[in-house]
Parts: C-alpha cells; sequence; structure tokens
C-alpha cells in the first residue's frame, strides 16, 4: 500500500496573538506542524509498521518547512514532497485541493490521509475537496481504521447519530481527528537518520501544472482582514466555604442570570 | 435578490432548531427560501419545515437515505440547489453538514465556508464573518464566486419570532448509494440522551472528575436539569466519555443558555467549543485556571464537595 499523508506548517495557537490593521502581528508568533496532521502522520506510520505500506508526506507552503518534514522522518515517514511556490501565497482550500491533485496523480497512491482541519483556518475542506477533485470515496473525522484486505479499509467515524462504521474501497482519501491516536515522539536514533534524509522540494512547473491550471491567481474566497476576537469577560468568582458560596452562586444564576 | 437555500438538519426524525435560526437570517436579509430536507421517513417534516420559514421544501425522502452517507446526501443538495438557483447553500452546525458542504461546493465549483458567524451581503458581493486559529481571531473572507456553500457556526443566528413559510413540497430524486464508501452500521448513543447540540443547558466534565464515579456524580446534576451530558477531551481519551460527548475545537461547539464546566481547567481547544454560551458557570479547585477567564460565574472548590451541594441548592430554588 502506498499514502500520501498531507501536513501543514501552521502557527502555534498555544502562544498570544494580536491583530494591527487587519492583519495578524507576526512578532512573537512560532510555527509547529498542524496537531491534527501529526496524528496522520501517525496513522501512516502505524499503517506501514504493522501492514507493510510505503509512506510519503506533501507539504505546501512557503517558508522553511525542513524542521517539520525532518520530524516527520524522524517519526518514520519515509518520503517528503514540499511544494513551495509563491503564486500559491492567495491559496484557498480548493487551490490547495488542485496541487495535492497533481501530486496524487504522480504517485499511483491508495490512500491519502489528512488531518481533519489546520489549526490556522480552521475550515476542514482540503481533503473533502481533494476527494471530490479524484472522484475517490473519502470519509472525515475518522477516530479509528483497521486494514481489511488488499483493496479495503474499515474506519470509524465520528458523526451526528454516534460512530458510524464504513467500508472503504482504495484508493480513498480520510481525514482523521486527534483521538485517533497519541503520536509518538521521535526517538534519537530517527532524528539522527532524519538528518540525512532528502526533501524534495517543487515548484508548480516541477510538478507539471502552473499558476493558470490551478487557478491559483483566482481564489474562491480569500481573507479580506484579521480582527481581535471578541473575548469574553471573566465575571464573579467565588472563594471560601463550599455550601455558602455555591448557594450564593446559585441565587445569582436564578435571579440575576435567570438561566435556571 | 438572494436566494437561500438551507439544509434541514434532522436527527432521530426530529427537525433541529438550527433550521429555523437559518431560515430567520436568510428571511432578515431579505433573500428568497428554500429548504433541503434528506432522509427516511421524513415527508411527515413538511409543516415543521414550512414554520420553521422556507417557502420551497426540497425533500429527498427515501429508506436507502436513512444513514447518513456524505456522497448521496450530497447529490441531493447539489440537485435541489441547482433547482432552486440558490446563491446561498447553508449547513446548520453539524458532523454531517461539516462532511457534506466541502463536497457540495467542489460539485459546483463554489466558495465554501465553515464556521461562519456572519454574512454580509452589497449588491453581488458575498462577505462571510468567521472564527479562525482556534477562536484567537475573527477573519472577514471576501468570496469571489457567485454561490457561496457554508457551515454557520452554532448559535450564530437567532430563529426570528412569528415567522413562517409556504409549503411547496419538490420532490427529489433519489441517487445511488455510493458503492465505494459502504455504511455498515452506527454504534448509537444510550437511547433518550439529550443532544449536546440543542441543549439548553451544557454540563461538562473534566479531569477535575478523575474517574468513573467523578464522572457519574457529574452525569446526576446533568439528569436533574435534562441538560446535555458533554466533556473535555482529558475524559474521553482516559475512556469515561464517548468521543461525540467531547465539547472543543475538535468536537463539538455548543452555544447554549447555561454552559457549566465542572472540573475543567480550560486548554483554549475546550474554549474554542463553548465561549459562544450565553451564561458560563465554572467549578474548580484551582482558582488560578483559565476557565475562570471566560465564566460570568466561577466556584472555586472541590467538584466532589460543590456538585451535590449545587444539586441540593437548585432543588430548593426551583420548588
Amino acid at each position: 500500500m502506498k499514502i500520501l499523508t498531507t501536513v501543514k506548517k501552521v502557527v502555534d495557537v498555544e502562544l498570544n496573538m494580536h491583530v494591527k490593521d487587519g492583519a495578524i502581528v507576526e512578532d512573537g508568533l512560532q510555527y509547529v506542524i498542524n496537531a491534527w496532521d501529526e496524528n496522520a502522520v501517525e496513522t501512516s506510520v502505524r499503517l506501514k509498521e504493522n501492514n507493510g505500506a510505503e509512506t510519503t508526506l506533501v507539504s505546501i507552503g512557503g517558508g522553511d518547512c525542513t524542521d517539520m518534514i525532518r520530524r516527520c522522518y524522524a517519526m518514520g515517514i519515509e518520503n517528503g514532497i514540499h511544494i513551495d511556490d509563491p503564486a500559491l501565497t492567495k491559496a484557498d482550500s480548493s487551490i490547495y485541493a488542485k496541487v495535492l491533485q497533481k501530486v496524487y496523480e504522480k504517485g499511483d497512491y491508495d490512500l491519502i490521509i489528512t488531518g481533519k482541519q489546520s489549526q490556522d483556518t480552521d475550515s476542514g475542506q482540503t481533503g473533502i475537496i481533494l476527494a471530490e477533485y479524484l472522484g475517490l470515496p473519502c470519509v472525515s473525522n475518522v477516530i479509528d481504521l483497521e486494514v481489511t484486505d488488499d483493496q479495503h479499509i474499515k474506519v470509524s467515524r465520528s458523526g451526528d447519530a454516534g460512530t458510524e462504521i464504513i467500508e472503504l474501497a482504495l484508493p480513498a482519501v480520510i481525514a482523521v481527528d486527534v483521538s485517533i491516536n497519541e503520536p509518538r515522539l521521535p526517538q534519537m536514533r530517527g532524528i539522527m537518520m532524519a538528518k540525512r534524509k532528502k526533501i524534495k522540494t517543487m515548484d508548480l512547473a516541477a510538478l507539471g501544472t502552473s499558476s493558470d491550471e490551478i487557478g491559483a491567481a483566482a481564489p474562491k474566497s480569500e481573507i479580506a482582514e484579521f480582527m481581535a476576537s471578541e473575548s469574553r469577560k471573566s465575571g464573579q468568582k467565588f472563594e471560601g466555604d463550599a455550601a455558602e458560596i455555591t448557594a450564593q452562586v446559585v441565587a445569582l444564576l436564578a435571579n440575576e442570570a435567570k438561566v435556571i | 435578490m438572494a436566494k437561500v437555500l438551507v439544509i434541514a438538519d434532522i436527527k432521530q426524525g426530529m427537525l433541529k432548531g438550527g433550521t429555523a435560526e437559518l431560515l430567520s437570517k436568510a428571511k432578515a436579509i431579505g433573500a428568497e427560501t428554500a429548504v433541503a430536507a434528506i432522509g427516511s421517513n421524513i415527508e411527515s417534516l413538511t409543516p415543521d419545515l414550512v414554520n420553521a420559514g422556507s417557502d420551497t421544501q426540497y425533500i429527498a425522502d427515501d429508506p436507502g437515505l436513512e444513514l447518513f452517507s456524505a456522497g448521496p446526501y450530497a447529490s441531493c443538495v447539489v440537485d435541489a440547489a441547482k433547482q432552486f438557483g440558490a446563491n446561498l447553500i447553508w449547513f446548520a452546525f453539524s458532523e454531517n453538514g461539516k462532511a457534506v458542504a466541502p463536497r457540495v461546493a467542489a460539485q459546483l465549483d463554489a466558495a465554501c465556508a465553515t464556521e461562519i458567524t456572519d454574512v454580509i451581503l452589497e449588491g453581488d458581493q458575498i462577505e462571510v464573518i468567521r472564527p479562525a486559529i482556534t477562536n484567537k481571531v475573527m477573519q472577514r473572507v471576501k468570496i469571489n464566486t457567485e454561490q457561496l456553500v457554508a457551515v454557520v457556526r452554532a448559535g450564530a443566528f437567532e430563529a426570528a419570532e412569528g415567522i413562517t413559510g409556504t409549503e411547496n413540497v419538490v420532490k427529489l430524486s433519489i441517487p445511488a448509494a455510493d458503492l465505494k464508501a459502504v455504511i455498515k452500521e452506527i454504534l448509537t448513543d444510550a437511547s433518550g440522551e439529550i443532544d449536546l447540540a440543542d441543549a439548553d443547558v451544557v454540563i461538562s466534565v473534566g479531569r477535575g472528575a478523575k474517574d468513573q464515579a467523578g464522572v457519574d456524580l457529574v452525569k446526576e446534576l446533568a439528569d436533574d436539569l435534562s441538560a446535555g451530558f458533554g466533556s473535555s477531551r482529558a475524559m474521553v481519551d482516559g475512556g469515561f466519555m464517548a468521543h461525540n460527548k467531547q465539547v472543543g475545537q475538535t468536537g463539538k461547539i455548543v452555544a447554549p443558555t447555561l454552559y457549566m464546566a465542572i472540573g475543567i481547567s480550560g486548554a483554549i481547544q475546550h474554549l474554542a467549543g463553548m465561549t459562544g454560551s450565553k451564561v458560563i458557570l465554572a467549578v474548580n479547585k484551582d482558582p488560578e485556571s483559565p476557565i475562570f477567564n471566560v465564566a460570568d460565574y466561577g466556584i472555586v472548590g472541590d467538584l466532589f464537595e460543590v456538585v451535590p451541594i449545587l444539586r441540593e441548592e437548585i432543588k430548593k430554588i426551583r420548588s
């Protein structure tokens, strides 16, 4: 089985963030692998270990992704492709999906694993749109996976009515949730080996396409501006005798907030 | 004139409140409204669909559509959108909506936006407002296509009083099943449990509850109040709560009238799923817990001590 895993370098959401003049202040930001993508990498590596899969990752984005890709190598990914092209600065989910479609078509993969969303946009669209473009079956919000045979996998999806058990015919696309596994920490041996591994960096031309073909200059949606988030104010905090303060708060819920 | 197609949010044969909220917003912006209802044995919901504010009802009713399957559901929505000539296609927040919306957008070659909290129309130009980066910022997003497929964030729009529609049922043809993604079964929650998505009161339990006994204690409070019973990620990972009970960025986003966070410290991923609530009560041992930064009322104390008192006091005040 050949697996393609998508990873994205995104802003670290644990750090403070400020908005000025419609943009996010870059100062003090740090970039990390998208949390859900780390689970996608772990899913791939487990399939490699347990079922003998060949693992390739692809990351789209400007700037240096070396550290992130090396980290994935250290976790067990075998091949890495970095797509970097100035034409992609305004890319939306649909353009990302077009680029990934080109990567897929060059590789003859059986399974594409994406994180269910990226923590910078929180959109959760790319993997699903990619599957539509490729005409492949797709399940999102996957929380468990099992290989049934050469041509099928069985996945669990956390859905509205409960956990759905779905049998997928390969090739297929799955978008995984963080609860699918606990990503491993890279070990020293893997980190050392990862340093010697190559990363294949390509622009759109090397990928056999162009800005025009994937519509990079005309995104379907674009961010006009960022705004500060309306944060809630902290209210009243009560400390002291549990019986006393609890009674006080219940009275406030009933008489002031009028919610019970 | 804008034409809004709202995808009916149907769970266990019932029309959920989100549908009327979205249709109310559509009417408020002066749009023509239609609803698409997909499922099995749902024709009896027609009066509800009309009362929710739709002027046309596209209905796909077939036993083959009983279990959710994103492919055929998307085909139905695309069919309805084309027949209606919709330029705005809205899903209420749900896992199913999130799975179907990008498919519909890809098929219509339209833009897609999830988690939107507002829509701005100026002539033909569509813009949306949405949170991003785990709720740390908001974005204003310009839509460059004539059509937009969107998933609306829970609690973003309010249902208008006295809204109504007109009955005009159009039956959709039934798409073939997706033979490449076959749904085998759904392991459902225990019957009678309250759906987190539209509960008026949601009570969530976190790491402070320690174990099953702690979870059961908080569950009793939820039962008293007929509240939805949710969880932080820690309790899901610990195996004490089901996946679909997780409130937060990666789970359910809720916006009830009253949210009680019991023994939850308030990691940003959890806060992203509940800060849209009207009133928040937090109970936590640690006075420095970030949950207190968003709580309207905070009780610093051990939940094992506080929850039984909370139950008693609520019973007293209600009688």
